[in-house]
């Protein structure tokens, strides 16, 4: 007995989450670590058998790395990120999406328990939390990524402003050449004998005009998409202020409700606003038509994901102020679809797009996230619980960017 | 056409025919006089001579760059008006600050609608006049 309760204290002394069954699937350790990832005391759990264990972390009953670690399972273990099987010991990384809001990684370890004999008696199984390290990695590819396509969007304004700029612009010299109003004009067209008037109604007749405008509107777009792609390669910002991040928001919102995607795609009238502002937040600087932009493009995030999701559900997109560690959050929370890690992880990929073809360019929550992290030394992050909602939280530095 | 308005010689200096071109038709167009140069080192030689009211100049230029020959040509023709023209996310430099610059003297490229560029040639050009 005493041999036992020393042992108990030893594992409780672990730091690693750690727990043991034997062959029937029956709990037999529970240590302290894993009483305070979990919840569940020791006491309530142990001798219990039927996958008890997995409920804590999967809501439900199914069988877990420490069953794999007794009895091989192909089509389980094919589940696990980086698996690997070294004799009595297996390993994995595992992503367990309902265990916190916005889901926890778990790196896994479990070994076979033998007697003497060399027979199996149980398994046992450790679990780390490894989400701030792999969030930490996210943020390190992401900016990675940022630094790669800065450089290339650069690169690429460079060589196709001047071409963009004589599309438009001789577009623009087409139209004025064959006005009336142009004393040259009226000369050539004298000089080669055609009356200027009967040239513009032909033009007219043929639509010429209609493919002028459209050839200088799609230059624009064009244009909009390089000049959004300079955010990648932005290094400081200028033109920035301190500003009142509720007065801010309200703007904000009220841009999206004047927005014509907002009003006629995506209903923006019919969702319910959530203020939650906190009272007496210092002002903050920022480059405010950045950071207007940031904001409208997440809030049409949210209402276009809203868009057709779970009818009969009033939809919400929650607004919340606060501070926290020098830092000021702004957290905008929506109740639509939500979205599973795996687009999750690419979210802030430039040309990255969930959407339909033509429903969104995948810029623009790239460009947010240069602008928050790159214009204004903060930091955003896309949490997600699938079928509940997702929430943005950007982070701002309290005292200024430059200090 | 109107006589103040033929009286605005605008220089424009761009490595790339294309954009001379095309910025040179409209401005011509209106009335104005247009003196294309392909490099700060041809401006310079000329500006003197050319005494435009305005001049815009491109900031990657080869050889020496749109600041660069700004602050030179400054020297030669007090009187000129300058703007740079830039397909870069820009911010005026302290040394075009401190002579004057301001960002509205700045051109994004590409410049979507020349009739704005227009209208502050035409300020500059009448404000060139009074002084």
């Amino acid at each position: 007995m005493e041999y036992r309760d020393r042992l108990t204290d030893i594992i409780n002394f672990l730091p690693d989450a750690t727990w043991a069954i034997d062959t029937e699937g029956t709990v037999i350790a529970w240590n302290r670590a894993v009483e305070e990832l979990t919840g569940v005391k020791a006491e309530s759990i142990i001798g219990k058998g039927n996958f008890e264990y997995a409920v804590p972390f999967y809501g439900c009953r199914l069988p877990i790395l420490v069953d794999v670690a007794i009895t091989p399972n192909l089509e389980q273990e094919r589940h696990y990120k980086s698996f690997r099987r070294d004799g009595d010991t297996v390993e994995a990384e595992i992503f367990v999406p309902h265990f916190r809001p916005g889901g926890v990684y778990l790196w896994a370890k479990a070994r076979r328990l033998l007697d003497a004999a060399g027979n199996v008696i149980g398994a046992i199984e450790t679990v780390r939390d490894i989400t701030e390290h792999k969030r930490m990695q996210e943020r390190m590819v992401q900016t990675e990524k940022m630094v790669m396509v800065g450089g290339l969007a650069a690169g690429m304004a460079h060589e196709i402003n001047n071409p963009l700029g004589a599309i438009m612009q001789h577009a623009q010299n087409i139209e004025r050449r064959v006005s009336a109003d142009i004393p040259a004009n009226l000369k050539a067209a004298a000089e080669v004998g055609v009356d200027l008037a009967l040239v513009r109604t032909y033009l007219q007749k043929r639509g010429i005009f209609d493919f002028i405008g459209h050839i200088r509107s799609a230059g624009m777009r064009a244009s909009e998409i390089i000049s959004n792609m300079l955010h990648f390669s932005r290094r400081g910002d200028f033109g920035a202020e301190y500003v009142d991040l509720s007065v801010l928001l309200d703007r904000v919102l009220e841009l999206a409700g004047s927005d014509y995607d907002m009003k006629k795609k995506y209903a923006f009238s019919g969702i319910e606003l959530q203020r939650m502002y906190a009272n007496g937040l210092p002002p903050v600087l920022v480059t405010v038509a950045d950071m207007e932009q940031v904001l409208l493009n997440i809030l049409k995030n949210a209402a276009q994901a809203m868009v057709g999701a779970a009818p009969g559900r009033q939809q919400r997109i929650t607004l919340r102020t606060s501070t926290a560690g020098g830092m000021v959050l702004i957290e905008i929370e929506d109740n639509g679809p939500g979205m599973d890690e795996a687009v999750r992880l690419r979210i802030f990929e430039p040309f990255y797009s969930s959407k339909a073809v033509g429903a969104g360019t995948g810029l623009g929550l790239s460009v947010a996230y240069a602008i928050v992290t790159k214009g204004h030394h903060g930091s955003i992050e896309v949490t997600s619980q699938q079928g509940a909602g997702c929430c943005v939280a950007i982070r701002l530095p309290l005292q200024g960017r430059d200090s | 056409m109107n006589n103040a308005d033929a009286a605005i010689v605008v220089m424009l200096v761009d490595d790339e025919e294309m954009v001379r071109e095309c910025v040179a038709a409209y401005l011509e167009d209106e009335g104005f006089t247009v003196h294309g140069c392909a490099s700060a080192e041809d401006a310079l030689e000329i500006i003197v001579a050319v005494r435009p009211a305005v001049c815009i100049s491109d900031l990657h230029l080869t050889g020496m760059n749109g600041e660069e020959f700004i602050l030179r040509a400054r020297a030669l023709c007090p009187a000129t008006s300058f703007m740079l023209h830039t397909g870069m996310l820009y911010s005026l430099s302290d040394r075009l600050r401190e002579v004057g610059m301001t960002p509205d003297d700045v051109l994004l490229k590409p410049v979507h609608d020349l009739s704005k560029l227009v209208l502050k040639i035409k300020m500059l050009g009448a404000m060139g006049r009074e002084s």
